[in-house]
């Protein structure tokens, strides 16, 4: 369980999280939504312990993780698999070296049980034949179901999709939905989702989290969110409703 | 086949350090891989060998300084060096510092001893001769300077003919002539007084080496013959030009004759009275009207003194 | 305008607080060797072998050139032609191969790693690495600044000894110097701390392309634009620093 308490950040002088509390439970998927700049990523980066906030703390299983070595802070991270904006695989390897990248480095699996584990990620995300593509030889959508693939290869026990369908027409998104449900299903992962896509919302949580120029302005569960009468929130899922057209 | 990146850099760390070995103990002119031949020497004076000098042999370069020390309980300077283990550095084997220590170019000479002594063992002490160095001095000085010598003389000769020719054609432009002559005498003249001085010193220098060859007769047979084979050349050019100087005298001797026997222009000058008595007599008028200024400067000025007024 | 001048003014102290804590992660990085083996030995092959050919022909010409220079400039017949072997070797030895070297790194490895990097930070994939678990600074820092630590000195041989050999040669061919003597005249003034010298320089170099470049790249900020920058600023930021370090070590050393 991860719980998030009270954080401030600013850069700059300007104020991004103005004292963000959120709880987290295992194996539940949680969607944090929110307009851009709204502070959803600065957010997602405290919860990996890449930013440190002013104040307030995040702990990741009863551990603070501002309060620990920097040693210590990689392992607790290696429970954690994060699927970035743009994929962020590394392009000077190919789909299959990207995916092995974590087996090879924290394990000591012999190459033949990495080249199982690669290659069943790689079904997972159905994109058994892109073993041998660099990234940059691969579309947009296809380099985020390979980063998906790499977030998952260690089986973390928490995944955190940062905009997984950001940049993606909208069959594609569905497709990375149905993959996030299904991860959540199969591997019985925490998950927590980073998006301004309301489709995508109702597609994969079970809660959502709504940041507003950053303060939480409103959590619960998805049927909650319908309900609510929270003004800025209706507002925000309105105009998601109007974009998606349907 | 596709090299590993480890032997790459693997092969390309090896090929350099073995470059670079290699090359310092190339340029320390150290042999590359033979072991050298180290001696030493002990110096009054080193003259500005610095470690790096070069060694050589009969002007064969066989090895280089590598330390230069003053030795406290020696008092003296210890020189260390080395040579190629091919050289064969026998008793009776000397060493001097030579070379010209303001342009840095020193080095260390040495002259091998007899083939059939026994050698001088690893480590060991080479003699030392200071004398060599100025005998080396003068036989390097001598030829420039008769070769300086030659070419003023050379000059005067062409002058000196130029001038006979230009005297014997009465149509010649005087200025020109008076002036070659002028410069002629002149130069001449400087010269001989010049050369008075260097043939003294020259016949001082000869003094000095023969003082050095007294003192090494006992040393070496064989650099001897070389310097007196030296001398000889020498001697041999200075009576070659003491014969131009002799022929310069004549051609000057013969000028002078023509010019009191009032042959050619400047002869007439010399020898015709009128020019002078011409001068005189304008000299004589100019004293005139500057005494009649004198006396009546009113005469000449009043014109001016009316300016004066407004 | 107070805000501007506070900029000015602070903004080469933070700098250079945030090069130092980058340098103090980093040299807490290398004990942990497994993190950047791999990544070591294809540095050491991108920085070293791969600019072998670029550096040696810069390094050639740059001695040939020198040969033909000194040999124009002294005509006069009092000087010796192996004054031109004492000349070229030590400028070579002492100055041009560490520099020269210098120069064409600091465009072609410190631009590559400002690059490389940069792209790195701004595609998130610094922060993919550091979200696995690794130690960014360790894996990406760490194997290029002692690539170029260990590579540099290397290169400078390899200029050297082209550089010197090309000066030879030239002054061989063109009727400068015959070989023989421009070795007498390199060997009459030799020094052997000389190339010492030139390999405590090239360490020193080699410390700080990589370094300023890594800094500029790890930090980039601001997309495409913002690797321009970084790269730019990588190559113009190492040759300042560059002959600054070469100042001081001349002054302090020889």
């Amino acid at each position: 369980m991860i719980s998030v308490t009270n954080i401030c950040k600013s850069f700059h002088g300007k104020e991004v999280l103005k004292g963000v509390s959120l709880d987290i439970l295992e194996g539940e998927t949680l969607a944090i939504i929110g307009r851009s700049g709204s502070g959803k990523s600065v957010l997602m980066k405290h919860i990996i312990g890449l930013l440190q906030p002013d104040s307030g703390t995040v702990t990741v299983d009863g551990i603070n993780i501002n309060n620990v070595s920097y040693a210590e802070l990689r392992s607790i991270r290696q429970h954690f698999g994060v699927l970035f904006q743009g994929g962020a695989l590394f392009d000077s390897m190919n789909a299959f070296d990207n995916v092995a990248f974590p087996l090879r480095t924290f394990t000591s699996m012999s190459e033949k049980e990495v080249s199982n584990v690669v290659k069943n990620c790689l079904d997972m995300v159905e994109l058994p034949d892109v073993g041998k593509k660099l990234p940059s030889e691969l579309s947009g959508g296809m380099q985020k179901r390979v980063a998906l693939a790499r977030a998952v290869a260690l089986r973390p026990r928490y995944v955190l999709y940062d905009e997984p369908t950001s940049g993606l027409d909208p069959e594609t998104s569905n497709t990375i939905d149905e993959l996030i449900q299904s991860l959540a299903d199969q591997l019985n992962v925490t998950s927590i989702v980073i998006t301004h896509d309301m489709h995508s919302v109702l597609n994969v949580a079970d809660k959502a989290a709504f940041v507003h120029e950053g303060r939480m302005q409103w959590t619960g569960t998805i049927p909650e969110l319908h309900a609510s009468e929270d003004r800025i929130l209706k507002r925000f899922v309105k105009a998601n409703e109007y974009l998606i057209g349907v | 086949m596709k090299i590993s990146n480890e032997l790459k850099v693997g092969l390309t760390i090896i090929i350099a350090t073995t470059v670079f070995i290699l090359g310092i103990r190339y340029f320390e002119d150290l042999p590359l891989f033979k072991t050298t031949y180290d001696l030493s020497a002990e110096f009054d004076n080193a003259g500005g060998l610095i470690p790096g000098n070069l060694v050589r042999v009969n002007g064969v370069t066989v090895g280089g300084v590598n330390g230069v020390q003053i030795s406290r309980e020696l008092g003296k300077v210890l020189v260390k060096f080395h040579v190629n283990r091919d050289i064969s550095v026998t008793e009776g084997s000397y060493v001097f510092v030579s070379g010209i220590d303001a342009l840095g170019a020193v080095r260390l000479d040495m002259i091998l001893g007899p083939a059939d002594a026994p050698l001088i063992p690893e480590g060991g002490r080479v003699t030392v001769n200071t004398e060599t160095g100025l005998l080396g001095g003068l036989s390097a000085k001598a030829p420039g300077m008769i070769d300086q010598f030659s070419h003023v003389l050379e000059g005067l000769d062409t002058v000196l003919s130029e001038a006979g020719t230009m005297l014997s054609e009465p149509g010649s432009d005087l200025r020109k002539t008076l002036r070659s002559v002028e410069s002629s005498v002149s130069e001449l003249e400087s010269m001989l007084a010049a050369e008075r001085g260097r043939v003294s010193s020259i016949l001082l220098n000869v003094e000095e080496a023969t003082g050095s060859i007294n003192t090494l007769a006992s040393t070496n047979g064989p650099a001897i013959t070389q310097l007196i084979a030296d001398l000889n050349k020498t001697i041999t050019s200075l009576d070659g030009e003491i014969e131009s100087l002799g022929k310069a005298s004549r051609n000057l001797d013969l000028m002078l004759t023509k010019i009191n026997e009032g042959q050619g222009t400047i002869g007439l000058l010399v020898n015709d009275p009128s020019m002078y008595h011409k001068m005189d007599s304008t000299l004589n008028s100019l004293n005139l009207l500057m005494t009649d200024f004198k006396a009546n400067p009113g005469k000449y000025l009043g014109e001016m003194k009316l300016v004066d007024i407004f | 305008m107070i805000a501007v001048t506070k900029k000015l003014l602070l903004n080469p102290f933070q700098a250079l607080g945030r090069y130092s804590q980058l340098l103090f992660k980093a040299f807490g990085a290398v004990p942990e060797f497994g993190t950047y083996k791999k990544n070591l030995w294809e540095q050491m092959v991108r920085i070293g072998v791969d600019s072998m050919p670029i550096v040696m022909l810069a390094a050639a010409f740059s001695g040939a050139v020198t040969t033909v220079q000194t040999s124009y400039q002294l005509v006069s017949p009092l000087i010796p032609r192996s004054i031109i072997g004492s000349i070229v070797v030590p400028s070579m030895v002492l100055e041009l191969g560490a520099v020269v070297t210098g120069f064409i790194l600091a465009g072609r490895v410190g631009a590559r790693i400002a690059a490389e990097l940069g792209t790195m930070r701004v595609t998130e994939q610094i922060d993919a690495l550091e979200a696995m678990g690794l130690n960014s600074i360790g894996y990406l820092i760490v194997p290029r600044v002692i690539a170029g630590i260990v590579m540099f000195p290397i290169l400078y041989i390899a200029a050297c000894f082209v550089g010197i050999g090309g000066g030879m040669l030239v002054g061989h061919m063109g009727g400068f110097v015959p070989m023989g003597e421009f070795v007498d005249g390199a060997r009459e003034f030799f020094q052997p701390f000389d190339p010492i010298f030139g390999i405590i320089k090239s360490l020193v170099f080699g410390f700080i392309i990589t370094s300023i470049s890594c800094f500029m790249g790890y930090y980039t900020k601001g997309g495409a634009e913002g690797v321009g920058r970084a790269t730019t600023q990588a190559a113009v930021a190492s040759c300042v620093f560059l002959l600054i370090a070469d100042l001081i070590l001349a002054a302090t050393l020889l």
